[in-house]
Formats: C-alpha cells, structure tokens, sequence
C-alpha cells in the first residue's frame, strides 16, 4: 500500500485515502495470473498448465510413432537399419532416468529442466526435419503433415512448460542447455541409403524423446499436482 | 603317403559324422525370439521358439547386450516366465533401451545361434486384464434401474504414480446373445448401462490398454442377474395405455356428437320412401287413389327423334272424375302395362323431357269429382334444373299406360318442349296455350288446395309469394308454383293442384292428341274431339283439328317455348286463353311475379307462324 500522507495531515484524510489505494491494490492482485508458489489460487492453474502440458505431450508422441512406423514400412524394409540406429540419437548425452525409480528420484524441478532441455534440442532437427521432407522425391504426405504438426506442437508444448517451470520455480533461469544436433549433413547426403537412414534415425530418436517426455510429464503431475495419487 | 594319410583321417572323420547322422543326431535347430513382452513397463519377458533339437538334449542360452553397451550378458531368469522364456526383472530392465538378443541352442552335435533381436521395453507393454470386477443392479427410486459395473487395475501396472496411464474398455451381452455390446470407459474404474433387458443373465468383461501400448486380453467373464420385476415400467406403461384409451374415447364421442346424426344414417340408412313417379302419399293416404294413379302418368316424353315413333300419346281431358283415362299404348311401353309411373321429381335431372309427368292430363276436366289427372308441365318444375339435358331419354315409365301426356323436363336445352298445360284448361283455347289456364285450375277450389298445399308447404321453403286473400288460389297457386319449381319433387304436386284445381275449377279439358315429335322437339298435338259439350265454351273445339303445340325452342330456365303449329290459325284462341289467363290473374293481388306473369302474356308473345304463344321465360321468372 502506499500511502502519501503527510504526517501533518489529518489522520482521517490519511486513513480514507489508505482505504481507497489499498482496495485498488488488492483487485490488480488477484487478477495477476501469475502467483507466488504456494498461494492457493496457483493451484488451479498449475494444474491446468499441467493438464494441457500432458495433453500435448501425449499427441506429438502418438504422432511421431505414427510417422515412424509409416517411414518404416515405406522405406526401410529389409534395410537393416535398426542395427545401425544404436546410440545414435543427438540427445543420449542428456542424462535422462532410464526406468521408473530412477525417475522417482530426481527431484520434480531437476525434471522438468530435464524435460526443457529434451525439448529445445528438438527445435532445430524438427525444422530441418520439415524442410527436409519436403524435398524428399515423392514427398510423402503422411510424413510431411505430421512432422509439420509435431513442429508446431513442439514450440507450444516448450512454452508451457517454461510457463510450468516458471511457476514452480520461478526467479531461476537456467542457461538454456540442450543438445546440439548436427545430423543435418546426413539428411542432406546424395546417397539414397545413407539418406534414408539418416531420416530413420531422427525419426526414431524422436519417438524415442517424445515419449520419454509425455512419461516425465505425466510423472511429473501425478506427483505434483495429485500427490502420487493418480 | 602325406596325402594318403591325411585323406584318410577325412574320410574316417566323415564316416564317423555320418554314423553319427545316421542314428538321426543332428545339431539343433535354429531358435527364434518370437515375442517379447512388458506387463508394467518396469520388467518384460521374452520367448523363443527352438528348432529342432537334432535328436540330443539341447541347450538354450539367450544373451543379451544393451544399447550403448558392450558387455554382453545372459538371461537372468529362465524359470520364471516358464520354459523357453527369459525374465528380465526390474533390476535388469531399463527403459527407453535396445535390447539385443539372441539364443543359442547347443547340442552334442553342435549349436545353432538365433537371429538377433531388438527390443525397446518402452514400446512391447501389454499389461494384465484388469481385477475384481464387480457387477451390481441399482433400482434407485424414480428412476430406471442401472447395472454399476466396478473393476480394479491390473495389480502389477503402477498408475498412481502416473508411470502407466490406462484407459479401459467393457463388454457384456446377455447370456444367450451371440453379440457382444463394447463400451470405451475411459480412465475411469466403473461404469453404467442402463438399457437392460429385464429378467436376463448379462456376461461383462473388461479390458485395458496403456498410453502406448497394447491391449490386454479380457478379464475372466463375471455374470449377474437382472431381476425381473420392473414394477414402474409396468405401472408408466398401464398409465399411458390408459390416458391413450380415453382420449380415444374422447375423440369417438365428440366425433359421434359433432357427426351423430350422419353416422346414424350411414349405419342406419333411412328406409327410403316410394319413388314412383307422380306418387303421391298424400293422395295415397286421402285415398284418392284415382288421382293417384294418374298421378304416375307417363312422364318422358321424347323430344328427340329417336323417340319420335315412340310416342303416341293423347291429352284426354275428360269431365268426368270417375274416368279412367287411358293411355295411349306407346310402343315404347312394352313392359310396363298400366304400372302408373311414379312421377319422379327427385329424377328430374338428367332425364329429358321424357321424365316429365304427363302435362295434361285427361282428367283436369273434372272439377268435381277426382281431380282429373293431368300432368302439369314438369317444365314448371324443372326451370330450376337449367342444367339437365334434354336428351330425349325416352323413358318408358312415361308413356303411362294410362295415356298421359309426358311432360317434357324443362331442362336447358332446347329439346325440351313446352308442354303446355293446356290440357287442364277449362277454356276452349288448346290446351297448351299458356300456363296461365293451369294455374287457375290450380287455384280452383282452395280446400283441394290445401292437401296439395300442404304437400306444396312442405315441400316448399319459399313461400315467399305472398297469399292474399284476393288472390288466394292464385296466391296458393303461385307459391305452389314456386315451391314447385324449387324443388325436383314436385311432379307430383305439381300435378295434383292442377287437377285439384281443375277439379274445382270445373273447367273441362281438352283432350290432345300428341301426334309427333319432331326432331326438335316440337310436339305436334292434335286436339282431340270430345263429345263433352263442357268445352264448348273453348271455342277452340274446331281448331281442335290442328296442332296446337310446337316446341319452338327452350328458354334458358327450361321453359319450353310452345309456338302453335303454323297450320294452325288459331290465333285468336291463344289470345283469348291469354286475355283469361290475364283477367284472372289480375285478380291476383300477389307479387310482381303474378304481375309479370300476367303482364307476361302480352309480352311474351311472338309472332311466328301468326300465331301468338307465350314467352315461358316469364311464367319461370314468376315461378322463382
């Protein structure tokens, strides 16, 4: 409250003009969208932000399984590349919880930088994933369509956990970490082989990735927001 | 000697192998990884299928190495999963993860490697049915009974900590049905059916699927019984069938009320009174049954010429009351005999001129005793059916045997002839002169009137000509006139004041002799001679000899216009059965009707063939 009374004024002049402020005050308050952690009303709206986050989260994974599979059976039959495609993926360097207790154990703010980190590095591949396709001979529009949605999906699903992260955690901002991709030159080579190989290995690294977030997330609330009480 | 030393240890070597080969012992089989499954996403398990086992007990190793490895290992748990398989427990399982594994089958005779398979934990989860399902029937009150349908998670599958997220589906039918009814429930742990069949026994599973995963198989079946006795079905259903019965009911009997008389008559038709022709019931009960039966004179009298031949008819004016007239034998007749014909009016439509009731009958020359029966035009009547056509239908029924002058229908076209009602004329003039001479016979004595009357007030809605005193009979005689023309069933009363009045009146008649009808529909009448010396004052007894009437034409209100056969010269008679009928009706204090009528004379006459006739459009003016 502020208050620009004069000691010399008349309290009563003061006090009226304290009430007034402060009611004004009181109404920008509540209607601030973000709170501090702990108010109540936050509440509701972490688990909203969650609720989508989930939602998101859960269709980019259905949707890169899906173009996995569909490039699968297109191009990669009797290629063997699934014995190339070990330990191939851009972001393993990120050290992710590799089954259940582990996640457990990784304090609920560690994950979700985990998770942030997981989605810049795939802002890059995604684009050039999109733009590469495209220029596949006999672009095939299955693929096309729903890397273009897994893209944009993406960039909301970053924004909302940002928003999550800035609730739980607000004031901290980590440097932004994420994992370089450079697997650009292997879309782009002129062999047919190499080339197809190259998309399979993103596009299974991205099944792979999204899923491990739709599962930290989805972690992540249950802990959160209904207390390991789903 | 190397080479021969060498060749033979080979050549024992062989031998040995295909002693051994003989005996049917063989390395193994080469062995496949053919599935690999995760119940929880937390351990999986992977079985192989062997090869032949050459014959000798064979040995089967799965080992493994994980992505980002190099150490190869072996399967932790051959038993658990049972034979053939590997379990990988949760220490040993990691998630997001390729396993690559292969089984080797070793015998005495040697090994067999399977192919290597990749396997990610992540993407084989295929958790357990679902647990403890339970079935219950709820009958909350005012409302329908519902099946609650409860079940538990597969105890394995973590989903409170969100690790597994599992959507659920069911299934039920009724015990004997072929058909199973599948619902998706979602997250949730219990469901509803309400559309049941009552007194059935309902079979319901449950299955479950993770996020991303397979389904399970469906639970063991759980079965319950639908009681029965759904009492407020019964009672909704008793209820409606009530309210639906008596507003039934009610509209039956605001129909029967609204429509209750006409219902009656379709269920109950009316016995149809006598339709004879010129039947009067009235005379019938007065038992005048002279009048009566002359009433049924013959009412057609064909004004085309294909009835020309039929008719031969004559108007017997006769004095004498107890005089039977009879007819004329008509060969068109041939079958009726003396059956009067009944005067139909109601029939009048569609029946030419040869419906009409004989016009003149011979017996309007008796006023004292019966009424002599002539046929008073049917034209009167008809002028109000302008519509029927005058075809000639030739009806027999009216040549009455009893020689009755048929009347022609005055119906709209122009077949129709006039007749005449001359015949009931007490003056000498013909009878066909004017209506006028008809109407005083009419009028004659009131009190025979009356019974006509009354038939004529009955029958008539309009008495809307004035009955002054004056002009009483005429007055009576008008309305009737009226009352006549408005209605179809009026042949007969039209016939009957004529004779009545021609009874009173007192007036002889003339007797005419039709002699032909032309084409036209002239009817050429001859007078007939009588011996009645009544007559004489119609001075028209010499002229007698000549045709009297000749269907000129037809007016539009079925008037017959009537002209004097040319070759007849009796002008002055016509004009004197005017100047009567003018005189008398004067007296008339009635309408402008009477008024036109009797001014009618003078205007309505024509010259052609020098011989006056009058115009009947204006005896139909006065007649409506």
């Amino acid at each position: 409250m502020v208050t620009t009374m004069d000691s010399k004024r008349s309290p009563r002049r003061g006090s009226l003009l304290l009430l007034l402020v402060s009611n004004l005050l009181c109404k920008n308050v509540a209607s601030l969208p973000l709170c501090p952690s702990g108010a109540v009303n936050c509440q509701v709206s972490l688990r909203d932000l969650f609720d989508r986050a989930v939602i998101l989260s859960h269709y980019i994974h259905n949707l890169s399984s899906e173009m996995f599979n569909e490039f699968d059976k297109r191009y990669a039959q009797g290629r063997g590349f699934i014995t190339k495609a070990i330990n191939s993926c851009h972001t393993s360097s990120l050290s992710t919880p590799e089954d259940k207790e582990q996640a457990q154990q990784i304090h609920h703010e560690d994950l979700l930088n985990l998770v942030l980190r997981v989605l810049r590095s795939w802002n890059d591949p995604l684009y050039h994933l999109v733009s590469e396709v495209r220029g596949m001979h006999e672009a095939p529009e299955a693929i096309l369509s729903k890397a273009i949605e897994i893209e944009e999906q993406n960039k909301r699903l970053l924004e909302g956990m940002e928003k999550i992260v800035g609730q739980v955690h607000p004031g901290i901002k980590e440097n932004e970490v994420y994992s370089v991709w450079s697997g650009l030159p292997s879309l782009q080579m002129a062999d047919e082989d190499s080339r197809l190989f190259a998309f399979y290995n993103l596009l299974h690294c991205l099944r792979r990735d999204s899923h491990k977030i739709d599962n930290y997330l989805k972690l992540l609330k249950c802990r959160m927001i209904y207390d390991s009480n789903c | 000697m190397k080479d021969n030393v060498a060749s033979t240890v080979v050549l024992m070597l062989l031998l040995f192998l295909n002693i051994r080969l003989l005996n049917g012992e063989s390395p193994p089989g080469k062995p496949t990884i053919f599935k690999c499954r995760s119940p929880e996403k937390e351990t999986f398990t992977c079985w192989w299928r062997p090869g032949t086992d050459g014959g000798l007990p064979t040995n089967y190793t799965l080992t493994y190495h994980k992505e980002g490895e190099t150490i190869t290992h072996e399967c932790p748990d051959y038993k658990t999963s049972g034979p053939n398989s590997c379990y990988f427990s949760k220490k040993h399982t990691s998630i997001w993860t390729i396993y690559i594994m292969t089984v080797n089958a070793t015998n005495k005779m040697g090994s067999n490697i399977s192919d290597p398979r990749y396997v990610d934990v992540t993407y084989i989860v295929e958790p357990d049915p679902p647990e403890n399902l339970t079935l219950e029937v709820k009958q909350p009150e005012d409302r329908k009974p519902y099946l609650w349908i409860k079940w538990f998670p597969p105890t394995l599958v973590d989903v409170r900590s969100g690790w597994l997220t599992l959507q659920y589906e069911i299934r039920l039918k009724p015990e004997k049905a072929a058909e199973w009814e599948t619902h998706f429930a979602g997250q949730q742990t219990q469901f509803k059916i309400l559309s049941l069949y009552p007194g059935q026994k309902y079979l319901v599973q449950v299955r479950c699927k993770p996020d991303h995963g397979f389904w399970s198989n469906w639970s063991q079946e759980s079965s319950i019984q639908i009681p029965s006795d759904f009492t407020m079905k019964d009672t909704t259903v008793w209820i409606f069938v009530a309210i639906l019965s008596a507003v039934i009911c009610l509209i039956m009997v605001w129909a029967v009320a609204l429509k209750g008389y006409s219902m009656v008559t379709c269920i109950f038709p009316p016995v149809p009174g006598p339709k004879i022709k010129g039947f009067d019931t009235h005379l019938l009960e007065k038992g005048k049954s002279e009048e009566l039966l002359s009433a049924l004179g013959c009412q057609d009298f064909p004004p085309t010429s294909d009835c020309e031949d039929l008719l031969v008819e004559f108007l017997e004016v006769d004095d004498n009351e107890d005089q039977q007239l009879m007819p004329a034998h008509s060969k068109e007749h041939p079958g009726q005999g003396v059956k009067p014909t009944h005067l139909d009016p109601d029939n009048d439509s569609g029946r030419g001129s040869c419906d009409s009731p004989s016009l003149l009958s011979e017996k309007c020359e008796e006023p004292r005793a019966n009424p002599p029966t002539f046929h008073t035009p049917k034209v009167i009547e008809q002028p109000e059916n302008p519509k029927t056509n005058i075809t000639c239908t030739c009806d027999p029924h009216s040549i009455n045997a009893e020689g009755k002058i048929h009347y022609y229908h005055a119906v709209g076209s122009k077949s129709s002839t006039w007749p005449l009602p001359q015949a009931v004329q007490h003056n000498p003039k013909s009878p066909y002169h004017s209506i006028d001479d008809m109407y005083k016979l009419a009028v004659s004595p009131a009190g025979a009137l009356t019974i006509l009357l009354d038939k004529a007030g009955k029958d008539a809605s309009r008495s809307s000509k004035t009955i002054e005193t004056g002009g009483e009979k005429k007055a009576v005689k008008q309305r009737e006139m009226e009352s006549f023309p408005s209605k179809t069933e009026k042949g007969t009363t039209w016939l009957l004041p004529q004779e009545k009045a021609h009874v009173i009146a007192a007036k002889p008649l003339d007797y005419v002799e039709i002699h032909k009808v032309n084409k036209d529909g002239a009817l050429s009448l001859l007078p007939k001679q009588k011996e009645n010396s009544d007559q004489t004052e119609k001075a028209r007894a010499p002229e007698t000899s000549k045709e009297y009437a000749k269907v000129s034409r037809v007016m539009e209100n079925n008037i017959l216009v009537l002209v004097p056969d040319p070759c007849a010269q009796s002008g002055a008679l016509f004009e004197e059965s005017a100047k009567e009928a003018l005189s008398s009706l004067q007296k008339n204090q009635a309408e402008k009707d009477m008024t036109c009528f009797t001014a009618t004379p003078s205007n309505c006459r024509h010259q052609q063939g020098g011989l006056d006739y009058l115009d009947p459009a204006c005896f139909t003016h006065s007649f409506h």
